[in-house]
This record gives C-alpha cells, structure tokens and sequence, in this order.
C-alpha cells in the first residue's frame, strides 16, 4: 500500500516537473524572443486573458464553444452507441454500418464543415462536426466492446436460457463498459476539434472565431489565450474521463 | 429422490477441421442417468467427455443419435431455465458481488430474485461474510463454490459439472468434494459429472462411466458401492483402492494411446 502510494506520489512529482519544465521553456523563448514576434511569453499571454476588462469576452466565448463541445459529445456518443447496438443486434446490418461509419470518417471533417454551414445554421456546424467526431469513435470502442464478453461467459448465459436483450443488458454491455469509457476518452479532443473548426467557418462567436479574427488581426495575445483556453478545457475534460476509465476498469474488468 | 432422467440414445459427435477432413469425436454413445442419480464420466483427455456434456447444456447439437432429459430436448430444458450448470472456468461476472452473481439466474429467467434462497444457498456453499465480494477478491475455491452455488439456485431439474475442481489444488480440491457431496445431499438432482480424477468421481457418484480416446465412446461402467453420507474414510477403505485401480487401469488401456 505504502509502496503503491509512494509509487504515485513519484508519478504526480514527476509530472509536475515536467509542467513547469514546459511552462517555463515557453516564458524563455518568448521573453528572448527566440521564436519570434509571434511567441508572446506566457505571463504575457496570461495578463492578457485575466485582465478584468476581458472577462466578458472570454466568458461569452467558452460558453459558445464549450456548450457546442458538450452538445456534440452528448449527442455523438449517443448516436454512436445505439448505432453499435443495432449494429450488434442487427446481424445484417452490422458490416454494412461498420463500412458506413468508416467512410464518414474517412472524410475530413475540414472539408465537410462548408456542407453544413449551408445545410445547417452557422452557429450549429461547430456542434455538428463534433458529433460526427465523436460518434465515430464511440461507436467504434462500443462496437469491438460488445464483443469484448467472453465464450465461457456467454455459455453461461446460453445454459440458463438468457433472451437476446437480457443477454445485451447483463452480459455484453457491462463487458462493453471500460473500452466504451476508454472510446469516450479519446472522444474529448475529437470533439474540441470538431467545434473549433466549425467555429472557423463562419460562426458569430466562440473561441473558433477569436482565433479566426486574432490570426487576421495580428493580435498575438488574444490568439494564444483563445488557444489556452481550448486547450485548457480539452485537457481537463481529458482528466476527468481518465479518472472515470479508472474507476470502470478496476470494476467491470 | 428428486430430478429428471437424462438419455443419451445413441449419440455420436464429428467435428469438421479446417482442412475439410471429418473427425469423429464421440461415436455411438448410451448412457441412462436415473431421476436423481450422480453419474460420473471419466476419461483421458480429448475423449470427447465434454463434448457429451455440453450436448446436454444445449451448447451443441449431436451429430447422430439424441440427447433427452425427460423426453424433451435440452433447448427446452434451457429456454425454461432448468439446468444447472458449472464449468472448470467459473465464469462468474466481475462486476457482480457473490450476492449478485447467484441471483443472476433468477435475473435471466426474469423472476423475482428469493433473497431467503441465495441466503440460504449462501451459507450451505460456506460464504457467508463474502456476500459483498467480488470475484476478483475469492479464493479459486471460493469462486468454485459461488459457481456451484449460481447453479443450484433455480433448484434446477438437471446439474451438469464440468471439471469444476480442475483447476484447484489437490487439498483443495479434497475439501470441495467434501463441500459438494454435502451439498449434493441435500437435494438429490440428477447430475452428470466430467471429471479426470479416478477418486472424485469414485468419491461423489453413484456411477462411473469410463470413456475411452477418441473417437470416445463408453468402455467400462462402474457402480459405487458406498452408501451416502459419504466421509472421506470411504477413500482410506480398501474396497476403494480396489475400485481406484480397476478404473485407472481401464483409463490406461487404450485410452492413453490414442
């Protein structure tokens, strides 16, 4: 226990050196300039997105983009999941929307993001992006989850006379649990992604748009600060799915 | 005296290899088990042994011949949520507690779980304080037993027990069979149990059944003599050893060649 915890201790130090390390590289290189005008030093870029004057900017930025990354996520993730069941149900139609999805996301959602912006409203592509984005992968990791039971587990299942959806719902679901969990992990950035570069195309706020107006106006600080922020809400985002995927692997494997 | 009565008429097994040659498993099988009767199948490995009793666990269909338990297929026998079965991998869900996992049948068959039955059932396989457990915190033995005990739970017509110990150490494995005879005494379903070791099967049944190497089909049947309660002094007796040796001279006849 004492060794475990120690172990772990080890693990944060080492990676809140690396942080600073990193952090403090970036104050270098700017402050001397190394990288050029376009490398602000990140004190700088910190006065720069907690100056009081700015709060109301920024607030109403993250409050576009982050709810579009959440609607997205929510919205991928279901579709991607109850596509995999159908999928999974379905015995014929489970190559073919295998293939499907495949193909969609073999699309780059760069080039689909003018389609939506036209079929659907401005402000709403950045959400789209992100569910496709998402979707896909969860779909995937709850697809290759469903199968993830094993044989002596389904023998079981067969000699005590399970029906199709019991057998779904108390076998290969909760078998299905960590890789989804591990699928939805991945998902985060994907739908980070996805807003930003809908935001790009057009939309009447968020932090896609201040990066967008930032890199035509040659406002440095406001630019790395909208890339601060995106990382920033990405990564803990992150974080939190990791502390779950945690959680679900010491219980359902 | 309680349970069905098992028939495997005539029962014959191939399997079909990759290259598209035919190889028989078990070819042209009898074996009665009488309402109630503890049966044991012994073998050398690959004798096709599992192969029957999975026939019986609806698990697979025979090639020739039929398997009966009263009369109906054991399809039937499943979907009405009748056999119990334990297999040499416990197979028990690890994200359930004991608890949960010995009430998961009653959850198959979509009846109200008997708190009073797994309670019951519980302390008869020795786990009481384990309720809450988790499989991942059992013994190897311990989760046999949780196994044996999600298997007896529907107080089903037909117990069916796949090398349940074989994966055990031999102490181990002692007590179990110990555990089981005691269990199994207290209600007298008809059991078929598949097995490689001379003494359990000696130990436990009312009938051994040796099988011999492939294609398995039945060489020698034995009736146990010992009256029940059985204790282990039983196997110290020399009417065992007689009884152990005519066995495993029979397991090492042909069987071991093949």
């Amino acid at each position: 226990m004492i060794r475990i915890s120690r172990q772990r201790a080890q693990d944060v130090a080492y990676g809140a050196i690396g942080i600073l390390a990193f952090l403090a590289l970036w104050e270098y290189i700017g402050v001397n300039q190394l990288a050029g005008l376009t490398w602000p030093p990140l004190s700088t870029v910190l006065a720069y997105l907690f100056d009081p004057s700015r709060q109301a900017l920024f607030t109403r930025a993250m409050s576009a983009s982050f709810s579009m990354v959440g609607a997205g996520y929510v919205a991928g993730t279901l579709i991607g999941v109850v596509l995999a069941c159908v999928a999974h149900l379905v015995v014929p139609l489970r190559e073919g929307l295998g293939r499907f999805s495949s193909v969609v996301h073999s699309i780059p959602s760069i080039a689909l993001a003018p389609l939506f912006i036209i079929l659907l409203s401005k402000d709403w592509s950045g959400m789209a992006i992100a569910t496709l984005n998402v979707y896909f992968i969860v779909f995937i990791a709850t697809q290759s989850g469903l199968a993830a039971a094993t044989r002596a587990h389904h023998n079981v299942f067969t000699t005590l006379g399970s029906g199709r959806l019991t057998r779904l719902v108390r076998l290969e679901a909760p078998a299905a649990l960590p890789s989804i969990v591990s699928g939805l992990k991945y998902a985060v950035p994907a739908a980070f992604i996805g807003a930003i570069i809908g935001e790009w195309f057009g939309a009447t706020r968020g932090l896609g748009l201040l990066m967008v107006s930032a890199m035509q106006n040659f406002q440095i600080p406001l630019l790395w600060s909208a890339v601060l922020l995106t990382s920033a809400g990405s990564l803990v985002s992150f974080g939190l799915m990791s502390l779950v995927e945690r959680y679900v692997y010491a219980r359902y494997r | 005296m309680s349970g069905s009565s098992i028939l495997l008429d005539h029962v014959g097994k191939d399997f079909e290899m990759d290259d598209g040659r035919k190889v028989v498993a078990v070819e042209d099988v009898r074996l009665e088990i009488g309402s109630g009767e503890f049966v044991a199948l012994i073998g050398p490995s690959g004798c096709g042994k599992s192969t029957l009793l999975r026939m019986l666990a609806a698990l697979e269909q025979p090639s020739r011949g039929r398997v009966t338990v009263d009369g109906k297929a054991p399809e039937e026998l499943s979907r009405n949520h009748r056999l119990g079965v334990a297999f040499q991998d416990h197979a028990l869900l690890p994200w359930l507690s004991v608890e949960a996992n010995i009430a998961l049948p009653f959850r198959i068959a979509n009846r109200s779980v008997d708190r009073a039955r797994i309670t019951d059932l519980i302390s008869l396989v020795g786990l009481k304080g384990f309720e809450k457990a988790r499989p991942s915190q059992l013994s190897g033995g311990m989760r046999q037993r949780v196994s044996i005990a999600r298997a007896l739970v529907l107080k089903p017509d037909v117990l069916l027990l796949d090398e349940p110990f074989g994966a055990l150490d031999a102490v181990t494995r002692r007590q179990m069979n110990l555990e089981l005879q005691r269990i199994w005494q207290e209600q007298h379903i008809s059991t078929l149990l598949v097995t490689h070791s001379v003494d359990e099967a000696l130990f436990l049944s009312d009938r051994v059944v040796v099988m011999s190497g492939r294609p398995g089909s039945i060489l020698k049947e034995v009736t146990v003599p010992f009256g029940r309660p059985r204790n282990p002094e039983v196997m110290r007796s020399a009417e065992f050893h007689a009884l152990e040796d005519e066995l495993t001279e029979a397991l090492e006849q042909r069987g071991v060649a093949a």
